[in-house]
């Protein structure tokens, strides 16, 4: 009896392992891509492409000169990625966890393992907007407000680009 | 006399009182002093490796069936009940990662210890209780070899090491009790269910189930060993010794996975 409860918690054990892919990570290759708002992302978040997942992100960092969050991506050795890709923080619902949705680009030399993507998008800051867009801050709020655009929105970055 | 008998009334509750306290104090002294020399004799050479093995075996071994059954059912259970609790505020889909949570988090490793306080902690109290009716463990003493050595060594040292892996069975088959019921009864996909439960379950969820058990392991084979080296009264103590060490076991598992978990829970922050 104790042989069979044990060969169904090992049959089990390998058929989750297999199906969930966590057996299939050693031959992934790492690539970073730094954000200048990292938002809710945390390792163990999906990487995707065309919203089917290639990969996770195995660490988030502070790069201190910079002041940029750094994401290192373990992506799956079958997937290939030119080098002009974009990687973008997006959510999986309104409020939900985040993850990188990666577009891939048109060059034809693909990302060595260990290299970087350039072309980031960080996350959104939802209740950031929601909160510029109805309480308008700063002196051109109003005409801001009135124009409607969605550029002007966030009055954190206008300071800094400002000088 | 009369006023003899009315003083000794109104005397009686506190008397109770004081002697309950007494032997509350006295008792857990007495396990302390108990536990410290089974440790002693458990980490300390010369070991009595047969007996071990053989504990490992009775303990660890021939207790698989009756957890991996405890086990199977409970996920199925839990899984049915997260599904109606979740279904009340639509949220139904993240039942696979609830069901792991409890699993590997409480019931994993609090019922295994439960089955193991009904299955091992009464066969070593009663082991050790006829030992002690029939004298063996004098006559033990007299041939100079130690029953802490002999006897409480191996069966602390068996239970701590086999009740974490024990947990670990009971982890991976009540999440597949939770699986068989979610794809055969509620129509989840086998493959997404498995995915849910591998991406959202953290190394410290499974670890810290461990942890537990392996106190809890402690507490079931010290429990045993205590309330049957401390039976008296022949064979009618031996059968108040197994008793009280299956419900003395069950009680500090309890009492000690409220502990343990607010130890982790506040640890984690």
């Amino acid at each position: 009896m104790g042989v069979v409860v044990l060969a169904l918690a090992a049959g089990f054990l390998t058929y989750s392992l297999s199906v969930g892919g966590v057996a299939t990570k050693r031959g992934n290759y790492e690539i970073s891509a730094k954000f200048g708002e990292a938002g809710s992302l945390a390792p163990g978040a999906a990487v995707s492409v065309a919203g089917v997942k290639v990969g996770t992100v195995s660490q988030v960092t502070l790069e201190p000169k910079t002041y940029l969050a750094v994401a290192k991506l373990s992506i799956d050795p079958t997937v290939k990625l030119p080098a002009d890709s974009t990687a973008k923080i997006t959510s999986d619902g309104l409020l939900g966890g985040a993850h990188i949705a990666i577009a891939p680009g048109a060059a034809l030399d693909d990302l060595k393992p260990g290299g970087e993507i350039e072309n980031t998008q960080g996350a959104v800051d939802i209740f950031g907007l929601i909160g510029s867009v109805i309480r308008p801050q700063g002196g051109a709020s109003s005409d801001a407000a009135a124009s409607s655009t969605p550029a002007p929105a966030n009055p954190a970055t206008q300071p800094a680009e400002s000088y | 006399m009369a006023e003899a008998e009315a003083a000794r009334r109104v005397a009686n509750p506190i008397q109770v009182l004081g002697r309950s306290t007494l032997a509350a104090v006295r008792m857990v002294g007495s396990v302390g002093v108990f536990a410290v020399r089974g440790v002693a004799a458990a980490l300390t050479p010369p070991w009595f490796l047969s007996q071990l093995w053989r504990q490992i075996v009775a303990i660890g071994f021939f207790s698989l069936p009756v957890v991996g059954l405890t086990a199977v059912f409970t996920g199925a259970a839990l899984a049915l009940n997260i599904f109606t609790g979740g279904g009340r505020f639509n949220a139904e889909q993240v039942m696979p990662q609830i069901v792991a949570l409890g699993i590997t988090r409480e019931l994993g490793p609090v019922l295994a210890a439960l089955m193991l306080a009904g299955r091992v902690s009464a066969a070593i109290a009663a082991e050790i209780g006829a030992m002690r009716a029939t004298e063996q463990i004098d006559a033990m003493r007299t041939l100079s070899t130690d029953p802490f050595r002999y006897l409480v060594g191996p069966r602390l040292l068996a239970g701590v090491l086999m009740l974490p892996l024990l947990t670990a069975v009971a982890d991976t088959i009540g999440v597949a009790g939770g699986w068989l019921v979610a794809t055969r009864v509620l129509e989840f996909s086998p493959t997404i269910y498995i995915r849910n439960t591998l991406d959202f379950l953290q190394a410290w969820d499974v670890v810290s189930g461990l942890i537990k058990a392996a106190v809890f392991g402690f507490i079931v084979a010290l429990m045993g060993c205590y309330h049957g080296y401390n039976a008296s009264g022949g064979a009618r103590g031996v059968g108040r010794a197994t008793t009280h060490a299956v419900v003395s076991s069950a009680i500090l598992i309890f009492a000690s996975d409220y502990l343990l978990t607010t130890f982790f829970t506040h640890a984690a922050q």
